[in-house]
């Protein structure tokens, strides 16, 4: 964690009191964001995401496999999170592995809903290739680069942006089987199809510190919080998920005011984020041509 | 230009890279053949006996670079002096670091450099402004001028002879820096001047660009008042002194430190050399867009500075 001195941490908290935070935002101002598509080849799609000085990857690998028996109508997603030692020396070994967990919990919660797969951002029905047989498991693995705060809302970001650069290849059932054995199929080269990511939400988290609650706290502001409350909301404004980390208590009336600020701020977050994935999109098509 | 990633629009990027084409063409060449990349021959005009520095290796008969830099020469020794490196300090440098430990008549300090500074007790002025040798109530007494993570502006006094960086803080001007933040860009931003303490008048800011590329922007201070008087009333000045450095910073005051602190963020990223002069320009420059202070690390902004610097530099070159 940052070490701060008094002087600097009462400096911090009068800037949040006043509403002008150390680089000058507003306390409802994110940094700038920075998109940019295709990082890694061998994934179907990738992304990377910086915000102010965090910079999170996060990488999506599509596999044929089996649907669960209890939901023979759904594909499988999977979502994890590496803390990098480059990202802080306190990583290193086991030393990320709590707050790996800690994301990567908070990040199936609020991006795949329901352990049955009901409200999930990513419509899980649309990996189904055939009912009960094969479907298409997807691993979204995430990587923490470099850490600034605001960790959660980078993930969220750089998945979103992932999964809008994920082309997963067309899938022929060349033989129909019949019974219990499973049917052979023939993976496209050519097609390829694309992932609606309309429903994939945004992760909106609110810091609390001191009287106020301010969005995209760096390290140095996360180090004064009492709690902080992660919203994430989709396109329509609704909210998809919603988790708490610190241990201090909230009034009640302040997390509902916390949603409604959320999702005032979705709005704003969510185009933000569209115009950045394409413009990125567009960029990574103009380097293949 | 490592590191400028900024979502930047068709125009700004056309824009940015003509006036860094600018900014390049305006370079001196004079030395251009003096810098080196790894593996480049250094010439050593037929001289036998040359003494290899830094960076430098024989191979084959030839003196070849084993750095990127820029070949200096003194008298017989050859040696590369890189462009992108760790901060090294000389005698004399004014830094500003943050304490890490509090040790036995001694504090450590954090300054970018290889390994922590060393600050002594017996090289800091006491807070009484009296010279008299330091007694163990002093020793004991070490928190109440500097604490863990507190950030201290001091000079480099000497270097031990196992290598271990001393420095002083013998006058009012060095001490505890409070109210204000600390910036880190790299050190070879910031280039040893005359000064290297500022007092922005009409801000009510102070600057400190410290050589090791650590910089303090913060509400300005009077020179120190003579803060603790006597040993036994120290709990007591402490409590009063705590008091007074809750007092608030006054908006206006703060905007300016953050328009100031951004403006330096710009012009790290952008690379370029850091002086006060630099950054009043830029200061100005955000005030004449109508810029806001959270709009300054966007791209336009960016954009903008890039193309005044370059502006600047080819008048200046006129000038000159």
């Amino acid at each position: 964690m940052v070490g701060l001195s008094l002087g600097e941490k009462h400096f911090i908290k009068g800037g949040i009191d006043q509403n002008i935070r150390s680089d000058g935002r507003k306390r409802d101002s994110y940094r700038p964001i920075f998109v940019e598509t295709g990082v890694i080849p061998q994934a179907n799609g990738s992304a990377r995401v910086r915000m102010g000085a965090t910079e999170v990857i996060a990488s999506v690998k599509a596999e044929l496999g089996r649907p669960s028996a209890l939901h023979p109508d759904k594909g499988k997603v999977a979502i994890f999170v590496d803390c990098s030692a480059v990202a802080e020396p306190t990583f290193e070994g086991r030393g990320g592995e709590e707050l790996s967990a800690e994301l990567s919990v908070a990040l199936e919660r609020c991006l795949l809903g329901g352990t049955s797969g009901a409200g999930a951002g990513i419509d899980l029905t649309s990996l189904i290739v055939a009912e009960g047989k094969i479907c298409w498991d997807l691993y979204i693995d995430s990587l923490v680069i470099s850490s600034d705060g605001n960790l959660l809302d980078a993930l969220a970001a750089a998945i979103k942006a992932a999964l809008a650069n994920t082309a997963i290849p067309k899938v022929n059932i060349s033989a129909a089987a019949s019974g219990d054995e499973q049917p052979e199929v023939d993976i496209s080269d050519e097609e390829f199809l694309q992932f609606d990511t309309s429903a994939v939400p945004v992760i909106i988290t609110l810091t609390q510190v001191g009287r106020h609650y301010i969005v995209d706290a760096t390290s140095e502001e996360e180090s004064h919080m009492s709690s902080a409350v992660s919203i994430s909301v989709n396109r329509k404004g609704h909210i998809c998920g919603l988790t708490k980390r610190g241990g201090e208590g909230l009034d009640p009336s302040v997390v509902s005011d916390m949603i409604s600020v959320a999702q005032h701020l979705s709005e704003l977050l969510m185009s933000r984020l569209d115009s950045e994935i394409s413009a990125a999109e567009a960029e990574g098509g103009d380097e293949e041509l | 230009m490592r590191g400028i990633q900024l979502s930047l629009n068709q125009t700004q990027k056309i824009r940015l890279q003509r006036a860094l084409q600018q900014l390049e063409s305006l370079s001196s060449k004079v030395n251009s053949n003096a810098s080196v990349t790894v593996a480049d021959t250094i010439p050593i005009n037929n001289e036998d006996s040359i003494l290899k520095g830094h960076g430098t290796s024989e191979r084959g008969g030839e003196v070849v670079a084993t750095l990127c830099g820029v070949v200096e020469r003194v008298n017989k020794l050859v040696y590369v002096r890189t462009l992108r490196a760790r901060y090294k300090p000389e005698v004399g440098d004014i830094i500003v670091g943050r304490v890490v430990e509090v040790a036995q008549k001694r504090w450590k300090l954090e300054i970018n450099f290889s390994q922590d500074a060393v600050l002594m007790l017996s090289s800091m002025n006491l807070p009484d402004g009296i010279q008299r040798r330091r007694t163990a109530l002093d020793e004991l007494n070490m928190r109440y001028i500097f604490e863990e993570n507190d950030v201290v502006c001091a000079e480099v006094r000497n270097f031990q002879h196992d290598g271990t960086l001393q420095l002083q803080a013998r006058s009012q001007k060095y001490g505890k820096l409070e109210k204000g933040q600390l910036l880190k860009v790299p050190p070879y931003l910031v280039k040893r001047q005359k000064h290297h303490f500022h007092h922005l008048d009409e801000y009510a800011v102070d600057v400190i660009l410290g050589c090791n590329g650590f910089i303090w922007v913060g509400e300005h201070v009077d020179v120190r008042e003579s803060m603790v008087e006597d040993q036994t009333e120290n709990a007591g000045e402490q409590n009063s002194r705590s008091h007074k450095s809750l007092e608030d910073t006054p908006i206006e005051t703060r905007r300016r430190i953050c328009q100031i602190a951004n403006a330096i963020r710009v012009l790290s990223n952008l690379g370029f050399n850091i002086t006060v002069e630099v950054i009043l320009e830029a200061v100005n420059l955000s005030s004449k867009l109508d810029c806001g202070v959270d709009e300054m690390l966007g791209p336009e902004f960016h954009v903008a500075l890039a193309e005044r610097e370059a502006q600047r530099r080819s008048q200046s070159k006129k000038k000159g």
